[in-house]
């Protein structure tokens, strides 16, 4: 319980800093403001503000007649903030941008889409909403998910609006008819009788209708995009558009601008101000690590969970981008972003100055801190004092390690770096160190998973976790990310996530029986066995190919074809595979500007390592072949090819068998190396599951049993069918 | 050894080094059709490599070998159409272990002449009977004796059909009781007309069989003539000498 009120606490610390921080420097920018612009203060002026009649949700008249809708109640709002009056017009669309540039009008807000040929005329505030068309079908009608569905079927859209030449751009393509209505009420009811299968429009209008009771429900992503902005004559009324754009990012930051969306768009309201363009639709390769309970951690299922995995998601969801989140580890999961292997990072990244050398960092999502935690029946530790003489265990990269070496001179203990937080446990709790620095919602988590230990000392060092891409790359997505997140926070989704974590921390697995945890694990774990046999027998058959290439270079007796052979042999004999694996899924594509899966990867790797030893077993199974054998061969007329073929290779083979069989077994069990990828084959699912749950002993026992069993039969296999075929 | 018979093979100061270490230095023969000529000489004079430049087994350093009119020393030359006609035998059998007594006899023949497998079978049967071991037509390698692999060996340098026969001590590594019978064999080809070059430490052999006998020590052809007057009566001191030790 200690810990949601600590996380409660420090989340009310930081909003209100971040209170503080606006506050300073919206003052700031008031004062300068004010000196900017000294002779026109907007301050108790009034101006005039022009806008459409009728474009339901942004301006419309309510039952009383009054002009009403997110622009209105935006203008009105930020007027009120900045302490200047408004005189609305409803002139219609253009004569609203006519009543600007002939000075009749101060500003504009009329749902007005920012394009290049309007900024010729007039000057544009920051956008204050990315609008699209989408498509929306009967509530009940589940039969239409996508434009597929829609073959053979009639759809309908609004005269002159975008819905229109979208749907109209598609209709061949995806085989529907498109019928142009002139008013939105005909459009639903169109929709809502079953005469037409779909509508599209706008999304807000769409929105708008849908939140209030047209029956009908959006179905696709947003399409063709435009964003709103207000707008002022080119080179006028420079104060108006700066105070709005003031008003507008304090009414973001203090959630009072998604309320007034909510009002008018209901659930479809976007979760933050709008939709950051130009994520939409696309996916994002995310990096993160794989076992930083509870930030990142596998659930029973096999299936990434944890704080990040739940808030990219969530994220990713509002943005409307999809994720493809890869586990990799801590520190593959940033090479894998430096290298242009994923997008973004998420991993419980504390947010240092080193770093932002390297990553653009988004807005803070989590306050951490780091803490000592001790075997929990050790009383002879309580404070860094206790400490002296002794060794202790930090993650590599974290927050714990630097805190813990910043302070080892000064209490005279050694510190030791471990990559995985199982590791560091267990090290404590067979007491071959003596305490563990770490994240304080890590500690706390293991605790709760039962891994022997106990907090003791207050929370040290606080640092801030940040998503993260690469310095000067993906600002969309960064862009989205800290949009999504602030509109979570704004609506508590934010807080409902960590409390989910570090309220109620998920206590199964340390208490179950060995026969439970492995009936549980071994989805995963037959999973991960299914992958390290596919990459093993992908590697064999290319470093098969390989090793009777290069063999016979080799055995060749043309100088320069055995070099390149012997050269290829001692690279790849001279380096070590987890060398290799590295060069192939970081090195290689970061100096080419490609992306390689890590299956690719680790497929190249093997095969080509395989490859370098199959080389020798080849040419050592040639050269075993007596001499006398192709002399024979050549005397009899046959040339050296037939001789290969017919007389050596044969017999050859006969005296590679085992040697194949054996590199066989090494392939299969070098696989495991690929874990260090976040190759989830069977290593990795261990690794995983231990993440979960701890229990190191039971779980390494299963995963070498497996490896023991699958190793064993095959090799009983591939020798009966060696002695079936070599009699 | 009528003066119009056909020259087969022709050698002209054939020299052959390995790295620094010259095995032959200017040998100069000329073999007729028909002709069975014995080399003898101290192990190191170069019989051997002598013998195995004749089909190319061994790269010549210089001089010129040509055989039935081709010059094998010429790049131009298609080594493996000549190799078809000359078979060589080697002290070690060299048969084929992972192939039936039919199949080594029939590998040449069915690869090269495009045989069809019963007229490769028929042949190999034929060449069996000719070295009396039809009965071991299915039989491995592995389960025959040294004499009977050795016959085997002849048959199949025979399939086919050479001109010319290349015998490297082809009983040296036998049991005395074993020599025999492959003699025999080499004797009936010897008697059907085949030209042959034996290097062998068979002395009866060479006396009986052959038409010519050369005597080789230090890589040089120091003696050579009718193998009965040679053998009785050396005129070099190297061949009275190895003579001396061997008879």
């Amino acid at each position: 319980m200690h810990i949601s009120h600590r996380s409660r606490a420090s989340a009310a610390r930081t909003g209100a800093l971040i209170t503080l921080l606006l506050g300073f420097i919206g003052m700031t920018f008031g004062v300068s403001a004010l000196q900017a612009h000294a002779e026109g203060p907007v301050e108790g002026q009034t101006f005039v503000i022009a806008t459409d009649t009728t474009f339901a949700p942004f301006e419309f008249r309510d039952a009383s007649g009054d002009m009403t809708g997110i622009d209105m109640d935006l203008i009105r709002e930020i007027a009120q903030r900045k302490g200047f009056n408004v005189d609305i017009q409803a002139l219609g669309f253009d004569a609203a941008l006519q009543a600007v540039t002939s000075g009749q009008a101060d500003g504009v807000i009329a749902g007005m889409s920012i394009t290049d040929a309007r900024k010729e005329v007039f000057d544009f505030s920051a956008p204050y909403f990315s609008s699209g068309v989408q498509m929306a079908v009967r509530a009940d009608d589940s039969s239409i998910t996508s434009y597929e569905d829609l073959r053979g079927k009639t759809v309908v859209a609004k005269t002159g609006a975008e819905g229109l030449s979208f749907a109209q751009s598609i209709a061949d393509q995806y085989g529907f008819t498109v019928k142009a209505l002139g008013s939105a009420d005909t459009m639903y009811a169109e929709v809502a009788s079953g005469n037409a299968a779909a509508v599209f429009d706008d999304y807000p209008v769409l929105a708008y209708g849908i939140a209030q009771g047209n029956g009908l429900k959006v179905v696709t992503p947003k399409e063709q995009g435009s964003s709103y902005g207000f707008a002022v004559l080119k080179g006028s009324n420079a104060e108006l558009l700066q105070a709005f754009n003031e008003g507008l990012s304090e009414m973001k930051a203090d959630g009072s601008y998604h309320a007034l969306l909510t009002k008018y768009l209901g659930s479809n309201a976007p979760a933050d101000d709008a939709q950051v363009e130009g994520v939409q639709g696309k996916t994002f390769v995310i990096a993160t690590d794989t076992t930083f309970a509870p930030f990142e951690y596998r659930n029973e299922s096999g299936e990434m969970t944890g704080i990040d995995i739940d808030l990219i998601n969530e994220i990713a969801r509002r943005q409307g981008f999809s994720v493809d989140i890869r586990a990799l580890g801590f520190d593959a999961a940033l090479q894998a972003v430096t290298s242009g292997q994923a997008d973004g990072v998420i991993a419980g990244m504390s947010i240092t100055d080193a770093r932002k050398e390297v990553f653009d960092f988004s807005a803070p999502y989590f306050d951490s801190g780091v803490q000592m935690a001790v075997r929990a029946d050790d009383d002879t530790i309580t404070s860094y004092e206790d400490l002296s003489g002794k060794t202790v265990v930090a993650k590599t990269g974290a927050e714990g390690l630097t805190f813990a070496q910043s302070i080892a001179d000064q209490y005279g203990f050694t510190v030791k770096a471990l990559d995985k937080a199982d590791t560091m446990y267990s090290e404590v709790a067979t007491g071959n160190a003596a305490a563990v620095f770490d994240d304080y919602p890590v500690l706390a988590y293991g605790i709760n998973q039962g891994n022997g230990l106990k907090i003791v000392t207050p929370k040290e060092q606080g640092s801030s976790y940040g998503f993260a891409v690469l310095k000067g790359s993906n600002p969309e997505l960064l862009q989205a990310f800290n949009a999504g997140l602030s509109g979570m926070q704004t609506d508590g989704t934010y807080q409902a996530i960590i409390d989910k974590y570090l309220k109620a921390p998920d206590a199964g697995g340390s208490s179950q029986s060995f026969w439970g945890l492995l009936v549980q694990s071994m989805p995963a774990l037959l999973k991960g066995l299914l992958l390290t046999l596919a990459a093993t027998a992908l590697s064999l058959v290319f470093a098969s190919v390989l090793g009777v290439v290069f063999g016979f270079l080799k055995v060749s007796g043309n100088k320069i074809l055995q070099s390149i052979a012997s050269v290829y042999v001692d690279i790849f004999r001279g380096t070590p595979l987890l060398v290799q694996a590295f060069f192939f899924y970081f090195g290689l594509p970061t100096a080419l500007g490609i992306k390689l899966d890590v299956l690719t990867a680790g497929v190249i790797t093997l095969s080509l390592n395989a490859g370098a030893y199959m080389t020798e077993i080849v040419r050592g199974g040639i050269q075993s072949v007596d001499t006398g054998q192709m002399e024979a061969a050549r005397s009899l007329g046959l040339n050296w090819m037939q001789s290969m073929r017919k007389i050596i290779v044969p017999q050859a083979v006969k005296i590679m068998t085992p040697s194949f069989i054996n590199q066989f077994v090494i392939t299969l069990k070098d696989t495991s190396l690929l874990a260090v990828l976040g190759f989830a084959e069977l290593t990795y699912q261990g690794q995983q599951i231990i993440a979960r749950n701890f229990r190191s002993f039971e779980v390494w026992l299963i995963v070498g049993a497996m490896y023991f069993i699958v190793i064993s039969a095959l090799t009983k296999l591939s020798n009966r069918i060696d002695r079936r075929i070599n009699k | 050894m009528s003066e119009s018979a056909k020259t087969m093979i022709e050698v002209t100061d054939l020299h052959k080094s390995f790295g620094s270490n010259e095995v032959l230095k200017g040998i100069s023969t000329t073999i007729n059709q028909g002709e069975v000529v014995a080399v003898i000489g101290p192990s190191g004079s170069g019989k051997s490599t002598f013998l195995r430049c004749l089909n190319l087994l061994e790269e010549v350093t210089s001089g010129k070998v040509i055989v039935e009119g081709r010059d094998l020393t010429d790049k131009n030359t298609d080594i493996n159409q000549v190799r078809q006609k000359i078979g060589m035998v080697f002290q070690h059998f060299n048969l084929f272990p992972h192939q039936t007594v039919a199949e080594n006899i029939m590998l040449a023949p069915s690869m090269l002449k495009k045989l069809s497998k019963t007229e490769a079978r028929s042949r190999a049967e034929s060449l069996l009977a000719q070295v009396k071991l039809s009965e071991k037509i299915d039989a491995r390698p592995a389960q025959l004796s040294g004499g009977q692999k050795q016959r085997v060996a002849i048959a199949r340098a025979l399939a086919m059909d050479p001109d010319i026969m290349l015998f490297d001590e082809p009983t040296s590594a036998l049991d005395p009781e074993m020599v025999g019978e492959v003699l025999d064999v080499m004797k009936a080809l010897a008697a059907a007309g085949m030209t042959m070059v034996v290097v062998t430490h068979e002395m009866g052999f060479a006396r009986e069989v052959s038409d010519r006998l050369l005597f080789m020590a230090d890589g040089r052809v120091v003696e050579e003539g009718d193998p009965r007057e040679v053998l009785a009566n050396p005129q070099n001191d190297r061949t009275k000498d190895f003579l001396a030790k061997v008879l």
